[in-house]
């Protein structure tokens, strides 16, 4: 198994010469119709939860598939109200930026002295890493919940941030160890010879230099952490505490049956990532793609 | 001239990342394997039962309903979303505005969380208010309407549906840098040899690809392990076990009634299945490959 770590062609630019050409001139009509309706039908559920999250509980019955009659843009704010979203998103925002920066620092540390120094357990420590991406992350919340318990970590942000980071360590030391191997060793070697000290190459030479890889890992690590609910379903139960995937699937408990303010509650909660989706397209396909194509 | 001070350097550098991987990934998984042979309830002494609570499970209808369910989502992942997948990568190669706006609608739901998409399908399932059965109703055929999610002997298979929706971008976007990773001069060959459409895609490109489908078949047995979200926020294992999952099996057998020494056990037996199911599937690909 390989993976990519210089950019394989980005799914936007490809010589249409290079391609696979499969059907001929008759059968294009009917091929574009289907992959359109495809596209409908994918979109579909996505477009069906924004706009009914503007309907009342009447138009919702009334007229399942058409626009609101009238937008009611009084759902969000009752459900950013009345069901502490507001609480939720920042709890979110504090464990995701939390465990973002943490292996962000860990990850190209580990990675630049993977990448750049040789010494005898060098092979173990990568071999170690690369075994965690084998460990189904849900067979370990048994464990980790009594763990998290004998360490009086339960119902704290630590009890996500340290898990988040340890999960993801293994993809972000992989993505930067085989960036910085890559790197050419110029550069270093010219600060070596300024003096500059290790720490100082690390801080103002690598890190500035990954970058690229840096950015890779902070999608892979944001999105698993702003959309995790198993963890915080199982460490956290405080209210106060609670994260947005939690916050949002108490609505499916509780007979709740004002579906607009559900379905407001959820557009809400998916605004952040689906607007860095809009922005970071291409790097999101490739981050995720290079995260989950790692062994 | 500084071999201590490098030396100094890869430990400090390396303990952080050490630290915390060991301590929250791999402790664990020893400890669950520790703690299985116990009977314990999370407060007062663990009473050591050896193998009892392994037995326990073998012998519980539910985690053979569970592991059934596990290899449906692995069949449904590797037979409906690969085949799927690749298909689309091949029609959406190029770069028309079509084509690109219908791969960033196929990868949104990868940016979802899987709360909401559990949640947007629930609506779609729901008996009273469920657009699929509005539109069966519009469509004439209110005679197939069912109770997707409650009826315990579709529900398992109404799950397949948002599984495959939440995952199939990922793999259209695998099998398309795949794709294009094959180097020109062998679509010149192709050319110059004058073969092109269905026999060129069959006897060039997906040989040329088989590497990236058998790490697809990989990710889908490790992912469909990982499906405890979605069943747990749609229909929490039931109606009656139904759709339970191993993840979920241990969830409800582990919070509900406190019993953390056969929790760990499940936990252990998952560990063990994926890695089984793993193993298996890569010695299957390699075996086939020696006899070609």
């Amino acid at each position: 198994m390989n993976m990519n770590t210089t950019p394989p062609v980005t799914a936007g630019k490809v010589k249409p010469s290079g391609g696979v050409r499969i059907w001929a001139k008759p059968g294009r009509g009917l091929f574009w119709v289907l992959l359109t309706v495809y596209g409908v039908v994918t979109l579909y559920p996505f477009f069906w939860l924004v706009i009914s999250a503007f309907k009342t509980n009447a138009d919702f019955y009334a007229r399942p598939f058409g626009l609101p009659q009238v937008w009611h843009g009084d759902n969000f704010t009752r459900a950013w109200e009345s069901s502490r979203l507001g609480t939720a998103f920042g709890n979110s925002l504090i464990v995701a930026l939390g465990s973002l920066v943490l292996t962000l620092f860990i990850a190209a540390l580990t990675s630049f002295i993977l990448a750049r120094f040789q010494f005898r357990w060098k092979g173990g420590v990568l071999t170690f890493f690369v075994i965690g991406m084998l460990i189904p992350i849900h067979s370990t919340l048994v464990p980790l919940f009594i763990l998290m318990k004998q360490m009086s970590l339960l119902n704290t942000y630590w009890a996500l941030i340290l898990p988040y980071t340890a999960f993801a360590l293994p993809t972000a030391v992989f993505v930067l160890t085989a960036y910085l191997t890559s790197v050419p060793r110029e550069l270093e070697e010219a600060a070596f010879i300024d003096g500059t000290g290790l720490w100082g190459l690390f801080f103002r030479i690598m890190l500035p230099m990954s970058v690229p890889a840096l950015a890779t890992v902070t999608i892979l690590s944001f999105l698993h952490s702003w959309n995790d609910f198993s963890f915080a379903l199982v460490f956290i139960n405080k209210t106060a505490l609670k994260t947005l995937p939690l916050a949002i699937a108490n609505f499916a408990d509780g007979y709740q049956t004002d579906y607009g303010l559900s379905l407001a509650g959820m557009t809400l909660s998916v605004i952040p990532t689906v607007i860095l989706y809009l922005l970071f397209q291409e790097q999101m396909m490739k981050g995720m793609t290079a995260g989950a194509v790692k062994g | 001239m500084n071999a201590l001070r490098s030396k100094r350097f890869i430990i400090t550098g390396l303990l952080p990342a050490l630290v915390i991987y060991s301590l929250f990934v791999f402790v664990p998984v020893i400890w669950s394997a520790y703690y299985g042979f116990f009977n314990w309830s999370g407060i007062g002494e663990a009473k050591y039962t050896g193998l009892s609570n392994y037995a326990e499970i073998l012998r519980d209808p539910v985690f053979w309903r569970a592991l059934k369910n596990n290899v449906v989502f692995v069949l449904a992942s590797v037979f409906g979303q690969i085949p799927l997948a690749l298909a689309l990568a091949v029609l959406l190669h190029k770069s028309n505005l079509l084509q690109r706006f219908l791969r960033s609608a196929i990868f949104l739901p990868m940016v979802l969380s899987t709360v909401v998409i559990g949640m947007i399908w629930q609506y779609i399932y729901h008996p009273q208010i469920g657009i699929l059965n509005f539109l069966l109703d519009a469509l004439g055929l209110s005679s197939w309407k069912l109770q997707w999610l409650s009826d315990g002997k579709i529900a398992i298979y109404s799950l397949i549906p948002p599984l495959i929706w939440s995952y199939v971008g990922l793999y259209l976007i695998i099998f398309m840098s795949a794709l294009q990773n094959i180097p020109g001069e062998i679509h010149d060959a192709a050319k110059i040899d004058g073969v092109s459409g269905v026999r060129k895609l069959l006897s060039i490109s997906l040989p040329m690809i088989k590497n990236t489908v058998q790490v697809a078949v990989v990710l889908c047995i490790s992912g469909s392990l990982k499906s405890f979200d979605l069943v747990y926020i749609m229909t929490k294992g039931g109606p009656a076990h139904a759709t339970e999952l191993l993840a979920t099996y241990m969830y409800n057998s582990t919070f509900s009634t406190y019993r953390y020494g056969f929790g760990s056990a499940i936990s252990t037996s998952i560990m063990i299945i994926s890695l089984l199911l793993i193993g298996t599937s890569q010695w299957l690909t390699n075996r086939k490959k020696d006899a070609a």
